[in-house]
């Protein structure tokens, strides 16, 4: 669900937004009644601290934010051995495809296939073979 | 969807094959002819794609399969521009093209003897090695192929895929428990591979149901068999290949029944009693129909198994039920 994430994260960005120039307009306005205060009196301005709503805004607006990132993170992969290799089995490439549709680039299936396709012991002349044959059969047959 | 070019082409299709071979020229074309090795120029030009050279790899075999040796040539002699012409690699792949090249016997025999050039050389050379196997194995000869892949694995024990071969050798010789032992060592270098297990598995069936084997042995086999198979169960959730075979061998064992069961318990190799095998071939039963049905359906995170072995499983489960019936 991209849409629900990227909605929760934009709406969790305008509230720390928000919170950002309350912060900042908080500070001006104590810095500038402190000017003023400091002119009128000569006293020494007592250190504020930010007011808790803005606080709590920021708080909850980073969770929001982290809420929406977590959402948006693809399915995790599975943690048993055998889980994990039953979904290769089972699904193929297809289950391990990103949001677009496009099989994930370190895919390689059965990584113990090797063992028995044994690529370094091909033989290439009967592999040649085998694929004319492939190929007259195909047009035999048209 | 065509296969990746970057994965090992030998188990494909020859459709497939075909869907890679033809992205040759594209590839071809995208990359440069030379890329050159020297710091001035890669540091003008962006970094160099490892992932090419292995494309490149792919591409000689699986073109060669398809008959396309001039893309194979290119490729081949694109990387011996790069690595040299003295590479390990690049000499096994120049003589994996000239065995594709070879007419008659007489050149295979010239490529050969270029092998074992390079190996007396340096006989340290791993792939040309292989090649050279792979060569005699190709040719018939299979006992100096035998010998020679034990040489390599004297030196090299390590070496998972070398055994895998021996076994296979061994296997196309007939000789069941060398093919055996030699699957029991890939299983040590690899022991979580699931398909190893049931090609062990497999390997124990053939064994026990060959001709003249004793009561003994083929008892020893079908329990070994069963162990294996079940190992293969546990180490990957719904693998058709497993349960094939467990079903394959319980359906064995109920059906000689229990006259070779009455053997004494105590040796390690005991089969497990009549009420285990047959909750054993009930399980298989009941998954093999599981995964026949979905993906005959083509239920969406059932597409994965391969056309044919579903027909496999469903030819057995139709010979059962027809047993059953009858």
């Amino acid at each position: 669900m991209p849409f629900l994430s990227k909605t929760t994260t934009a709406f969790g960005g305008l509230l720390l937004a928000h919170a950002c120039y309350s912060a900042r307009e908080h500070t001006t306005l104590q810095s500038l009644r402190a000017a003023t205060a400091a002119t009128l009196t000569s006293s020494p301005a007592a250190a504020v601290s930010l007011p808790v709503d803005i606080v709590i805004e920021t708080i909850i607006s980073t969770l929001i934010i982290l809420l929406g990132l977590v959402l948006a993170t693809r399915p995790l992969r599975p943690l048993e051995w055998r889980v994990w290799a039953g979904k290769i089995e089972r699904e193929g490439e297809e289950g391990f495809t990103d949001g677009s549709g496009a099989a994930d680039k370190g895919f390689v299936g059965n990584p113990f296939s090797v063992l028995e396709s044994r690529p370094n012991f091909v033989d290439i002349r009967k592999q040649r073979r085998e694929f004319a044959e492939w190929v007259q059969k195909g047009t035999a047959q048209q | 969807m065509a296969p990746s070019v970057l994965h090992p082409p030998s188990h494909l299709s020859p459709a497939e094959a075909l869907a890679v071979s033809q992205q040759a020229p594209g590839i071809l074309r995208a990359s440069a002819a030379a890329v050159s090795s020297s710091p001035l120029a890669s540091l003008l030009a962006g970094p160099e794609d490892p992932e090419l050279w292995l494309q490149y790899e792919n591409l000689i075999v699986s073109c060669l399969r398809t008959g396309d040796d001039l893309a194979a040539n290119a490729c081949l002699r694109r990387l011996a521009i790069r690595f040299t012409a003295g590479n390990e690699r690049v000499q096994a792949l120049r003589g994996l093209v000239r065995e594709a090249e070879a007419k008659n016997n007489g050149e295979l025999e010239r490529v050969l003897k270029e092998y074992d050039e390079i190996l007396e050389a340096n006989d340290t050379n791993i792939p040309v090695a292989k090649r050279r196997i792979a060569l005699l194995r190709s040719m018939g000869r299979l006992p100096d192929a035998a010998s020679a892949l034990v040489r390599l694995l004297d030196f090299s024990p390590t070496d998972a895929e070398a055994w895998s071969e021996l076994s296979d050798i061994y296997l196309s010789q007939g000789l069941y428990p060398q093919a055996i032992y030699a699957v029991e060592e890939v299983l040590v270098l690899a022991p979580n591979a699931w398909n190893i297990h049931a090609r062990l598995g497999e390997l124990q069936y053939m064994a026990a149901t060959a001709p003249g084997v004793s009561t003994g042995s083929y008892q020893k086999y079908m329990a070994e068999a069963i162990k294996r198979f079940s190992r293969s169960i546990e180490l990957c959730d719904d693998y058709l290949r497993g349960y094939y075979g467990l079903k394959l061998v319980s359906k064995k064992l109920l059906s000689n029944g229990a006259k070779a069961m009455k053997q004494a318990d105590d040796s390690e190799f005991a089969l497990p009693d009549t009420s285990t095998v047959e909750r054993l071939n009930e399980l298989a039963t009941a998954k093999l129909a599981a995964i026949v049905r979905h993906s005959t359906a083509r239920d969406r995170g059932w597409r994965g198994y391969s056309e044919a072995d579903v027909s496999a499983a469903r030819v057995l489960l139709t010979e059962d039920a027809s047993a059953i019936k009858r």
